[in-house]
């Protein structure tokens, strides 16, 4: 237990530190490069710097990862994508409700994101162990099901009708790369993912030298993974 | 490209200079990664802290109990690539596909199933490993950013997002009917606790799990 809570502390100072000061710089992106998510943008803009909508929002997500995390220790995506962002930017605004010298500045966000990180890992971490074994066996039962019908077939749908309704360059590139990385890979998700990126610049702006440039990797990349995964191996013994 | 000046001499305006930099970057993204990958020894090892939905750390468990990695490997390193070609062209690298599925899971199955088991078993250096690896996929990013032309498509992201977002939805209405085929208590508590959970805004995959344990482990069968 005590093993549980020093580690947890560690890894969301760290991850809460980097998550706050990406979340940061992302109001300065494109100029600067940031990382984090549109919709985790969107999100925050939408609070409207409101600290007490930024924490109510976070909380929502919070329950969730704390359910996910009792019944699988998954902690979900949210963790980085939501609570951590938004409570680092509620806990600065309650001080100063200007969003340019709080939300936006990843100097006051990286301290901030670091607290809430190692607050809300730790107890995340911690209330899964304080849930009995039998009830955990039970979710795991009926989660393992749904998260196997989830990877397959639904995801690849839901991406897959996402590249076709998208215009017929990005649903043809979709549908050819989709179904090669179904084959390739196990998982056709990747494979629309990278059609749909390159569908899209070609519909945007041509075959251009990057448009060009992006198809080659993505050409090696199905090759290279193809090779290590005894793919080639299989289509000779058709013959 | 990157043109954020200096405003003021004391140490937080200097901290704020460095950290809009393009050079930070790597930076921000190892220290990122060392949490994504200690949370996944934290995973293997406790059992609990990987950063990841319910259905992409289920992929690992394939791994860890049968012996085969490839659908969490050629799933999440897919994904890794996808988004770091993406990243430098729209701005913002997406940490849920590139960071918390590429290298908490891909990167770890790829590991573990050439037999490395280090990285993942040692806290230590399972910290170390991520910032290495966030390390070289920032400056990979920052390095395509100064070669690839600006102004590339940002479109497709907005597709993916949708598809992103659909994805958390089906997740609900699976747990329902997974419940439902465990048990009758199961069953009922994950549509009534997803009825209640949706009555108050709150996530449907939430009540739905929650009241499916609550119930199933009060009437044993």
């Amino acid at each position: 237990m005590l093993a549980i809570i020093i580690k947890s502390i560690i890894i969301g100072v760290l991850g809460g530190a980097a998550v706050a000061a990406g979340a940061a710089r992302m109001f300065h992106a494109p100029k600067v490069q940031s990382m984090g998510a549109f919709r985790t943008l969107g999100e925050l803009n939408a609070c409207k710097g409101d600290p007490v909508t930024h924490i109510s929002f976070g909380l929502g997500f919070l329950f969730n990862a704390a359910a996910s995390v009792v019944a699988a220790g998954a902690l979900t995506q949210d963790v980085f994508h939501r609570v951590i962002p938004n409570w680092a930017a509620g806990a600065l605004l309650f001080r100063n409700k200007n969003v340019e010298e709080t939300l936006h500045d990843p100097a006051k966000m990286i301290f901030a994101g670091a607290i809430v990180g190692a607050v809300v890992v730790t107890f995340l971490n911690t209330v899964a162990s304080v849930i009995p074994e039998s009830m955990s066996f039970i979710a795991q039962q009926i989660l393992g099901p749904a998260a196997n019908l989830m990877i397959n077939p639904v995801m690849p749908i839901i991406f897959w009708l996402a590249a076709l309704d998208a215009g017929k360059t990005t649903g043809i590139w979709g549908t050819i790369l989709g179904g090669l990385a179904h084959m390739i890979m196990g998982n056709a998700v990747p494979g629309i993912v990278l059609g749909i990126l390159i569908g899209q610049s070609i519909e945007e702006y041509g075959y251009t030298r990057s448009t060009q440039v992006m198809i080659t990797i993505v050409t090696i990349l199905f090759i290279t993974i193809a090779y290590f995964r005894g793919f080639f191996e299989k289509v000779l013994e058709l013959f | 490209m990157d043109t954020v000046k200096v405003q003021g001499n004391s140490w937080e305006d200097k901290l704020r200079y460095i950290l809009l930099q393009a050079y930070s970057f790597p930076i921000l993204v190892g220290l990122a990664c060392a949490a994504i990958f200690a949370g996944t020894h934290m995973y293997v090892t406790h059992n609990v802290g990987a950063f990841n939905e319910i259905f992409v750390v289920r992929m690992l468990d394939e791994g860890l109990s049968g012996g085969d990695y490839a659908a969490a490997a050629g799933f999440a390193a897919g994904f890794l690539i996808a988004r770091v070609l993406e990243g430098p062209l729209v701005g913002v690298l997406d940490i849920g596909g590139a960071l918390m599925t590429g290298v908490g899971i891909g990167i770890p199955a790829m590991m573990l199933a050439s037999g490395i088991t280090l990285p993942i078993d040692n806290f230590i250096v399972s910290l170390i490993t991520g910032a290495g690896i966030g390390l070289i996929i920032g400056a990979v990013i920052i390095i395509i950013r100064k070669f690839m032309p600006q102004g590339m498509s940002s479109a497709g992201t907005n597709i993916m997002m949708g598809a992103g977002n659909a994805t958390g939805q089906y997740l609900g209405p699976l747990i329902i009917i997974s419940a439902i085929s465990f048990s009758i208590p199961a069953g009922v508590g994950a549509f009534v606790g997803a009825a209640i959970f949706y009555k108050f805004d709150k996530p449907v995959a939430g009540g739905a799990i929650l009241g499916a344990m609550v119930l199933a482990s009060f009437f044993a069968v």
